[in-house]
């Protein structure tokens, strides 16, 4: 027999108001738990796909002529000043202190040359990042392998013939597909090789049409349109793709600055920042309701206990009497709550997670998943108790203070 | 100096109501030595249950002093009176105040739970003072199977768990019919002639006559001289109404 019997044998005594509270506290820590994982998993999955949006950081020159535009990026082309950006530079961002979160750094020359005799956009690539940064490109062909393998775009690969319709299109495949994105299935290659400047070029691939600038443009390998344009080991621009699964885009963006003073470095706002942003509305929203759901899971326990009290005034009076300390009384009573807010908070995340994992369907594409975490499960039932024992206080204090010669006076 | 001593002490209770109380005990004192069996009579409101809570350490009074073995009660702290209760007070209630969801040996043990002791300290303590009242074969039962005479026979024994210097009783017989009541009685005679202090109120006269010393209050004060139990006897059924 010890204070923790009493309490034991109290809560067994009173498992209906045990049970209510218990799922008071849960349906209030469950709530919590349901929200803030699925819109943790949200984020999460945002975080996954960043990439596949392309660069969300562009670095380009300081520059006052605005000579050329490249995919709404304005590029300093033709003119010369001193800052030009160099090999050295995407070197210079390979180095920063959070280059772990850099997933492609895509380095680029962009001038013009001729092309069969064609005015035309080049682009000096490296092939291996710009790929893993294209991802939506759709290639018929091959990647480019050697040094002097090129892509060309949709439609300059028209202008110089490279390519025709799939035999069993309609005959109007020309002028149709000048407004219908082509799959890449549509057209064949009929060309290997195209005059880029004075030099002989193999054509690696064409890139399915994208509605984009890459439509209109050629890409090489970034050393030899280096030679071609006659600026050798110059870049016109960087673009980098940041991972970014809790998104410092921001701190990224500084230290690129940091590391290279002389240009401009930006974050490109997308589409996925705007999702993004939504995310974090909705856990703002789900932390609003979490709270406000536990604020009322808080007064559930206040009240009951409240009324817990005035039951066991003379209960609480005879222990009083035979000897128990105030502070006796105050153990007995929060050992109850202890336990009740626990086994809330456990029943709560185990509701919760359960709940996000149905729910998280509707949210997200398949795939995505609500991790186990155990800092969710600690943080659940810490919170539960905090608010069990929080707002049993008063109620518990006043318990305590019940004269117990009032309590055991015969009625 | 006595065991127990009650000096001077008064008591008015402040109604919420009205700001000027009302007087409940005035001026009592007494005197219990150790090893007595002193019964407390009086009409109802006299203020009998009153003196008991003041000598059972829960009901500060207004005025005077309460002395247990050279102790001060009302000069400690709240919670050093509490340590006092579980050390020299043992408890018997009218309405017994039993625990119904802990068993009987549980609801002896009860005065123990915040000691410092072995569980199986605790238990063997529990059995042997149940074993006093003759109860120790039922220990496992409820309160609420066992008979009243055996319900008030388990107060006792919780009472009685702590081993307490003084044993205080509220009309422990008060509820029961007469035979049920001789069975509490014979349990408390049984603990008095083992040398146990014993300080109960009753409304009974036959039961007061077997104590060592009736004290009698009336509006409040304890009446001069010691009387004889039988004359009053008729003067008490008048005053229970
Ligand atoms: N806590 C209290 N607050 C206010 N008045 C009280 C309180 N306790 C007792 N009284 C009053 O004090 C007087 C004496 O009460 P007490 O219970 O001591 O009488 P009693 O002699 O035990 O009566 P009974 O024989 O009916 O048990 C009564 O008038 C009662 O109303
Ligand atoms: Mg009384």
């Amino acid at each position: 027999m010890r204070i923790s019997t009493i309490a034991f044998a109290n809560l067994r005594r009173r498992k209906g108001k045990a049970f209510f509270l218990v799922s008071g506290i849960g349906i209030g820590i469950g709530t919590a738990v349901a929200l803030l994982s699925l819109s943790g998993s949200l984020r999460e999955e945002i975080g996954s796909q960043m990439d596949r949006f392309g660069a969300n950081i562009v670095v380009t020159p300081h520059s006052d002529s605005l000579a050329l535009d490249y995919g709404g990026v304005s590029v300093a082309g033709v003119s010369f000043d001193q800052h030009q950006l160099s090999n050295d530079d995407a070197a210079g961002v390979r180095r920063i202190p959070y280059r772990k979160r850099l997933s492609v750094v895509a380095p680029k020359l962009l001038g013009t040359v001729d092309v069969d005799g064609r005015r035309t956009l080049v682009a000096g690539v490296d092939f291996a990042s710009e790929l893993r940064l294209k991802k939506w490109w759709r290639l018929v062909g091959r990647a480019p392998e050697s040094a002097t393998d090129v892509l060309l775009g949709y439609d300059v690969a028209r202008a110089v013939s490279a390519i025709e319709p799939f035999p069993g299109t309609s005959a109007d495949a020309d002028k149709s597909s000048a407004h219908h994105s082509a799959a890449p299935e549509e057209f064949r290659i009929t060309k290997e090789r195209v005059t880029i400047g004075s030099r002989e070029h193999r054509i690696a691939g064409v890139i399915g049409q994208t509605g984009g600038p890459e439509d209109r443009m050629v890409f090489a390998q970034l050393s030899q349109v280096q030679d071609l344009l006659g600026r050798p080991g110059q870049l016109s621009v960087i673009e980098v793709s940041a991972l970014c699964k809790d998104c410092p885009v921001e701190d990224i963006v500084t230290q690129i600055r940091k590391e290279l003073p002389h240009a401009n470095v930006s974050a490109i706002q997308q589409s996925v920042r705007a999702r993004a942003e939504a995310v974090d509305r909705l856990s703002r929203f789900s932390l609003v309701v979490s709270a406000v759901v536990l604020a009322i899971g808080a007064l559930m326990v206040f009240t009951t206990m409240m009324s817990a009290v005035v039951e066991r005034t003379k209960e609480i009076g005879v222990l009083r009497a035979i000897g128990f300390r105030r502070t006796h009384i105050i153990k007995g009573l929060m050992i109850e709550v202890v336990i009740i807010s626990a086994a809330g908070g456990i029943v709560g995340w185990l509701a919760g997670l359960l709940a996000s994992r149905l729910a998280l369907p509707y949210f997200t594409e398949a795939g995505a998943q609500i991790e186990l975490r155990v800092s969710l499960a600690v943080l659940a039932i810490a919170i539960a108790m905090l608010t069990g024992i929080v707002s049993s206080v008063y109620p518990v204090i006043r318990a305590s203070r019940l004269d117990p010669s009032e309590a055991v006076r015969y009625v | 100096m006595a065991f127990v001593a009650v000096e001077n002490i008064s008591k008015t209770y402040n109604d919420q109501g009205s700001r000027i109380g009302v007087p409940v005990l005035r001026d009592v004192s007494a005197e219990i030595g150790e090893g007595e069996f002193v019964c407390l009579m009086g009409p109802s409101g006299s203020g009998k249950s009153t003196l008991l809570t003041i000598l059972g350490a829960m009901n500060h009074p207004s005025q005077g002093r309460l002395v247990i073995d050279g102790i001060d009660v009302y000069a400690l702290s709240d919670e050093r009176r509490a340590d006092f209760r579980a050390q020299y007070l043992g408890f018997v209630f009218q309405q017994h105040h039993l625990m119904p969801y802990l068993n009987a040996i549980e609801n002896v043990m009860l005065p123990l739970a915040t000691l410092p002791l072995a569980a199986i300290e605790k238990r063997r303590r529990a059995l042997e003072v149940l074993e006093k009242v003759g109860l120790a074969k039922k220990w496992s039962r409820m309160p609420n199977q066992l008979s009243g005479g055996e319900q008030g026979r388990l107060a006792i024994a919780r009472a009685l768990a702590n081993e307490p210097p003084l044993v205080l009783a509220d009309e422990p017989t008060g509820t029961l019919d007469t035979k049920t009541g001789d069975e509490i009685m014979k349990v408390l005679l049984d603990l008095s002639a083992r040398g146990q202090t014993i300080f109960m109120v009753t409304h009974n006269p036959a039961n007061a006559a077997l104590a060592h010393r009736v004290l009698y209050l009336r509006d409040g004060e304890l009446e001069p001289t010691p009387g004889v139990v039988e004359a009053r006897s008729e003067y008490c059924r008048s005053g229970r109404g």
